[in-house]
Parts: C-alpha cells; structure tokens; sequence
C-alpha cells in the first residue's frame, strides 16, 4: 500500500535542508518574539516580587520588635499606666493618709489641663502627725499608691509640742483621653 | 475506461510521510514554544499580583508600625512623668529628711515653712551662737540668702525666724 510513498526510504536531501532551515527559523522566531522578551519580564517580576517579600518581612520583623517593646513597656510600668487611669477618690486617698496621719482633710483647689493627655487636680491636704519620719513614710507611700500622686510644696509644719499640724499641696495626674 | 497499467491507481498522498513528520514535528515545538511563552506570561502576571498584594500588605504593616510607635510615645511620656513624681516624691522627702537632721538637739523648731525656692523656720534657741554656729552655717551653705531675726524671750532663750531663699532654678532640693 505504502509502496507509493518512499519519502522515508529514499531521503531528499534537499528537502531536508530546506525543513532544517523552516524549523530552525520557526523556533527561532518564536523564541526571539515569545519567550526572550517574556523571559526578561519574567526575571524583571519576579527580582520586584522577591525584593518586595524581602522588605515586608523586614518590615513584618520591625512590627514584631516594636510589639515586644510594647508589650514589655507595659508589663514593667503597669503600675504607673494603671494609676493614671485609676479614678481619684478622696475618700480612698484620706483613709491611705490615716496610716501615716491622725487627721486628715482634703480640700480641692483647682483643676487644670497638662500636656492635653493629664488634667491635674490640685488638693490641699491638711493633717496632725505625731512625728516627722511619719511624713517621709507617708512621701515614700505616695509612690506606691493606686493613683499617680504628687506632694508638692508649699509644706507648712507647725509644732504645739505634743503634735506637727501639716498643710501642703498634693497633685493627682489622670489620663484626658483614652487610646487602645 | 481503457486501462493502461497492470496496477489499479492509487491515490498519491498530497503530503508524503516525511513531510508530516517534519510538520508535526515542528507544530509541536512551536506549540511547546507558544505554550512556555504563555506560562511565562501568566507567571508575570502571578507575580505582578503577588508583588501589589505584597507591597499593600507592607504599606499597612508600616501604618501598624506609625500606630505602635505613636502609641508606645504616649506610654513613655505617660512613664517619664511617672518617674519624675516618683523621683520628686523621693527627692523631698530627703530634703526634708536632710533639713530635721541638720537641726541640733539644742534648737527647737516650732514652724517650717518650704516653698519652691524659700525655707523659713520658726523656733527656739538657747543663745545666738548655738543657733549661729549649728544651724546657720548649714543654712548658708545650701541658701543664697539666708536671714535671721531673733526675739529674746522672758526665760533669756531666743525665737528666731530664720528666711532662707535659692536663687536657682532647680528651687529647694537639698
């Protein structure tokens, strides 16, 4: 049947050459059109792409660091975060003083804004103690307690022999606004 | 139909066998060719993508980081403030401290005032020199200005009132 075609048997030479040619042309061609400049393309997308993974995870670390930060800042300063935070009593404030004093009275004087975040409130705490190291205990108390306190002069100490009477000005700082 | 040949005809094949095996053969490679250029071009794509998605993605990263970095400076002014109260809480109670030890067994305080940058003392002495020698000379030390009135008193001890004034900035801190 195939005895017709003898293409494969008996080679043409010439044919050959000239598919050789078609071929090499067409693969060529095609490679020069599609593949060169896309594979350049490819290369460009893929050094943008690379380089931008590479900057947000330096970025992602940077987020990483800071949020350790915080948290750490938080975890050794909670104290002085919560005590601004703590609403002021003066109720609690005169039973804390009481350890210290025999009498104590509070007297608000004035309230004023600090920095747009603190107001302050500025009280005059009026007291009769027995001797002045109850004082620096009650100074030394002032840093532990639940609201931020600050004992500010001017500081009267009158002496009747038995008792010291103390006049002096406390300032309590509490936050404005609240972020997260 | 007269025939002339001792064979039947039979078709010529329009392509021979060697001409479609080249054919195929380079359709073939053309197609593989065609179809790496369109994986290329899909993985440009992809990448371009991924790239915008990626750089949003940072931009918000970098907007959390403002955001923590405001915040954080927010918490350090809240913790500056707290360790200056602390540190003035501190620091007048050893002025204080410092200002009861510098006062001799022999002189008897009846009033203190402390202002930001003023001491006045009220009290007693048995004699000016005790008052002069101990409690003066300290006072100098730490004061600009440091002033003395004395009251002799019915039993021969002298009040005194004593105005002790810092001309600096920092006010009463020792």
């Amino acid at each position: 049947m195939n005895n017709v075609d003898r293409s494969l048997e008996k080679i043409n030479y010439i044919k050959l050459l000239v598919y050789l040619f078609v071929f090499i042309f067409i693969t060529l061609l095609l490679i020069l059109i599609l593949i060169v400049p896309n594979i350049k393309k490819y290369r460009l997308a893929r050094g943008e792409y690379n380089q931008a993974l590479v900057h947000k995870t330096r970025v992602q670390a940077v987020l990483n660091e800071r949020d350790k930060e915080l948290k750490k800042l938080k975890s050794d300063n909670w104290k002085i975060f919560n005590a601004y935070k703590h609403k002021f009593s003066n109720k609690e404030f005169s039973s804390f003083a009481k350890q210290f004093f025999d009498k104590v009275s509070l007297k608000e004087i004035k309230q004023i804004s600090y920095k747009k975040e603190f107001k302050i409130y500025e009280l005059n705490v009026t007291s009769s103690l027995k001797t002045p190291v109850k004082f620096y205990q009650f100074l030394d108390g002032l840093n532990r307690y639940d609201n931020m306190v600050q004992a500010d002069f001017p500081i009267d100490l009158k002496s009747n022999g038995k008792l010291i009477y103390s006049s002096f000005e406390i300032k309590v700082y509490n936050l404005i606004q609240k972020k997260k | 139909m007269v025939s002339y040949s001792f064979i039947k005809p039979r078709k010529k094949p329009l392509i021979s066998a060697f001409s479609k095996i080249w054919i195929l053969f380079i359709s073939f490679v053309s197609l593989l060719l065609i179809l790496f250029g369109l994986f290329l071009l899909f993985k440009i794509y992809s990448y371009k993508k991924d790239t915008v998605t990626i750089t949003n993605e940072r931009v918000a990263l970098e907007k959390k980081i403002n955001e923590k970095d405001d915040y954080m400076e927010y918490l350090l002014r809240q913790k500056s403030l707290g360790e200056e109260i602390f540190t003035r809480n501190t620091l007048l109670k050893d002025s204080m401290k410092n200002l009861f030890d510098l006062v001799p067994d022999k002189i008897t305080l009846n009033r203190v005032i402390i202002k930001k940058d003023s001491l006045i003392i009220y009290g007693k002495t048995p004699t000016k020199d005790t008052f002069n020698f101990l409690l003066s000379a300290p006072l100098k030390s730490i004061f600009s200005t440091s002033n003395t009135i004395f009251y002799l008193t019915q039993n021969g001890w002298y009040n005194f009132v004593s105005t002790n004034k810092i001309t600096s900035t920092d006010g009463f801190s020792e």
